[in-house]
């Protein structure tokens, strides 16, 4: 497939700028201020359950404590419904979901969100109640605690354990042992993006994390604009193995890292710097997801090639890497259709759709052969980094939630880099 | 304008409770009649000022939600904290003062974009209420017509003409070494905001040079002043009111402008808007972003007073 994607618009899943119209503070109703009789925040009591069973970890896998009954395998799939989505911006190919409602008779309607907390704050003060919802998977335990998603019915979603790879099912992820509540959407690394026309692989390769804070590219490095990836990137960097540390002073050592980005190398935070402005050029070096960089072929300018793109990811040492997650909410008005649809992006011919021909992320299948993927020309052959296997998830760095206090030290860092230091 | 309506207003319902005590002709109006006209604009100031406002202050005063740290707004005064505002505060002068630096950057990017627009926009007007003649028509439609595209659209048009690479680019490494103009310059910013807002200073200011009567000017120069000196002496004063009303309506919403910054200018350039668009969106910060909103209201009102002043005065003058 050569040449610009038949996509009008599209944007990272991250995109958080110019977007913020909508704003994230609701004006709540009229009876939720008449039933705020008591001090709000004062009944509730936090890290209940979370408390209990510490924060998940790969090392500390957690069993998420059940809070109800999955619906009945017998229960019908509710018909004409229309299938509330709540999904990250542009996540997910349309052609997949028209061929969804084409199958079942139904209607799908589609919500976005900009950011994590976006999405968060609007699934809890009950403005948007999906049947669907893409959390990432440092807000699952605490999802469940407060009764925002439900437990999922596996016998429905058969999917899961015939092509997904077998850790998500059995035993299951790490902030959900036994997948008693999410399945596996996408998963993810995070390296550096290049431009291979100014930068040669075998220099790439030894410079590693240092080609984002390398002054020859001054003024054409972007970073991501996101506090979890932009500070767990720079501690990684720094020689911090843990992305989710809660050590002050290697936050402060990251977040000075990040500032001579900003102040010494001209560089931009971008949450668009990957997939749209390195391929236009712009940059030459950028943090990248790697489904941003896989999906950068589709903004290459006419005549550029896709030889253009590289992505380093480290060998020999563990990387950063994530997965993304589909739930159903407690308020789903469709769950059982709402299971359909889990099994539905699990399927190995609809997910790969997904990810081949939009995405760009790829989806955790064992009928996913790496090398097929470069073969069939959906990765680029010098992209090959940027394919995941299950083997980087055993000793790979993955961001997961951050006890409150640790978390206020991390934000206290960005709001110091968004001031510009 | 404003006052203009309001100083009106008592007068009609004067009037006709005169006519009415004196039995004099003409229509009876009820003691609420002319009141209720008010009504409209009263409602649209509670529910689109008022209230909102009223939930920032929650927000600001209020908590978080304990779990996913979302803010969670207190409607209940004597239930308000004000310890995250007075940390808010603190931030601005206290060690080591992250927010000093975008305040400072806020009030220098908005005073330096409201001089240009103020020259700039003069001449233009000035301009095309005196010398366009038949052009005037084409000139104004000229400047209308940007609004028909959203600025945010106009905003990312800019981006690609500056980036590296992009036609300013191009233009201007013919004189000179080719300077990043995304990469966080302050130049750009202020260039960004002059671009944005230019209109809203132009129109005004042309409404009011466009009414100057003619012989004002002549007898100025009859009286023997110079061009120079009828300008300063008649056009500027009589255009004060215009120039006034146009730096105000272009300086508030550069006060609390982000999105420019979030285009074409990085952290270096940030400004007190781009603080409080981040906090909104952080977890834990809701409380901070309505502090920040507070601060930037308070800072606000400061031209908006003034204004405020001038006018009446003008009014009283007249």
């Amino acid at each position: 497939m050569a040449g610009r994607h038949p996509m009008e618009n599209r944007w990272s899943r991250r995109q958080f700028i110019g977007r913020a119209a909508g704003g994230a503070i609701a004006v709540p109703s009229l009876a939720a201020i008449l039933a705020a009789c008591a001090k709000p925040g004062t009944t509730e009591s936090g890290g209940g359950s979370a408390a209990a069973v510490g924060l998940a970890r790969p090392d500390n896998p957690v069993e998420l404590p059940l809070n109800g009954d999955p619906i009945a395998a017998s229960t019908p799939i509710e018909e004409g419904a229309t299938l509330q989505v709540y999904n990250w911006d542009a996540y997910m190919y349309k052609k997949v979901l028209k061929a969804f409602e084409e199958e079942y008779g139904v209607t799908i309607e589609w919500t976005t969100f900009n950011n994590m907390e976006e999405g968060i704050q609007k699934l809890v003060s009950g403005q948007i109640q999906p049947d669907v919802f893409f959390p990432t998977t440092d807000y699952i335990a605490r999802l469940v605690e407060s009764d925002l998603i439900q437990p999922l019915n596996l016998e429905l979603v058969p999917n899961l354990a015939s092509n997904v790879w077998q850790s998500f099912s059995d035993p299951g992820p790490f902030y959900d042992l036994g997948a008693r509540y999410t399945v596996p959407y996408t998963i993810y690394t995070t390296g550096v993006a290049y431009r291979r026309d100014r930068v040669d692989d075998a220099d790439a390769s030894a410079q590693g994390y240092d080609l984002l804070w390398n002054p020859d590219y001054t003024g054409e490095i972007a970073y991501y604009d996101s506090y979890r990836d932009a500070i767990g990137m720079a501690l990684v960097r720094n020689g911090v193995m843990d992305p989710n540390t809660g050590d002050p002073a290697s936050i402060t050592a990251a977040k000075d890292s990040i500032l001579e980005i900003i102040n010494d190398l001209d560089g931009q935070l971008r949450i668009n710097g990957t997939f749209a402005k390195l391929p236009e050029g712009e940059f030459t070096v950028s943090q990248s997801w790697s489904g941003d960089i896989v999906g950068a072929k589709w903004y290459l300018p006419k005549g550029t090639g896709e030889d253009v793109l590289g992505y380093w990811y480290p060998e020999g040492e563990p990387g950063l890497i994530g997965n993304d997650t589909i739930v159903i909410p407690t308020t789903a008005q469709s769950p059982r259709l709402a299971h359909e649809f889990l099994n539905f992006f699990l399927d190995e011919q609809w997910g790969y759709t997904n990810f081949a021909d939009w995405n760009g992320y790829q989806p955790p299948f064992t009928t996913i052969d790496p090398d097929s993927l470069i073969a069939d020309g959906v990765v680029a052959p010098q992209l090959n980094k940027a394919v995941v296997t299950e083997e980087m998830f055993t000793t790979g760095l993955v961001q997961s939630q951050l006890a409150p206090e640790v978390d206020q030290l991390w934000l206290d860092a960005w709001s110091e880099i968004q001031a510009g230091g | 304008m404003a006052s203009a309506e309001a100083t009106a207003e008592p007068q009609g319902g004067k009037r006709s409770r005169e006519d009415q005590a004196a039995g004099r002709g003409g229509a009876w109006f009820p003691r609420w009649y002319w009141p209720t006209f008010t009504l409209p604009g009263t409602l649209w100031l509670v529910l689109l000022f008022i209230l909102p406002f009223y939930t920032v202050l929650s927000v600001a005063f209020g908590t978080v939600e304990p779990l996913f740290r979302t803010p969670l707004p207190v409607y209940q005064p004597w239930y308000w904290s004000f310890g995250t505002f007075d940390t808010t505060l603190e931030k601005f002068y206290v060690s080591p003062a992250i927010y000093q630096e975008p305040l400072i950057r806020t009030f220098a990017y908005v005073f330096a974009a409201s001089a240009i627009c103020l020259v700039v926009g003069y001449a233009v007007a000035y301009y095309t209420a005196r010398y366009a003649g038949r052009f005037r028509v084409p000139i104004l439609l000229m400047l209308v017509a940007p609004f028909f595209i959203s600025y945010l659209m106009r905003i990312y048009a800019w981006q690609s003409l500056l980036q590296p690479g992009g036609y300013v680019d191009d233009i201007w490494g013919i004189f000179a070494e080719p300077v990043n103009w995304l990469s966080g310059k302050p130049v750009t910013v202020i260039l960004g905001l002059v671009y944005g807002y230019i209109p809203f200073m132009i129109l005004p200011l042309y409404g009011s040079l466009d009414r100057i009567e003619q012989s004002m000017l002549e007898a100025g120069r009859d009286l023997g002043a110079s061009p120079f000196h009828t300008f300063r002496r008649v056009t500027l004063p009589l255009s004060k009111p215009a120039i006034l009303a146009g730096l105000v309506i272009v300086s508030l919403p550069m006060f609390g402008d982000y999105y420019t910054n979030d285009l074409l200018g990085s952290q270096n350039t940030s400004m007190l808007g781009n603080l409080i668009n981040l906090a909104v969106f952080q977890p834990g910060q809701g409380q901070e972003a309505g502090s920040l909103t507070i601060v930037l209201m308070l800072i606000v009102v400061i031209p908006m007073g003034y204004y405020l002043r001038e006018t009446r005065r003008a009014a009283e003058r007249a």
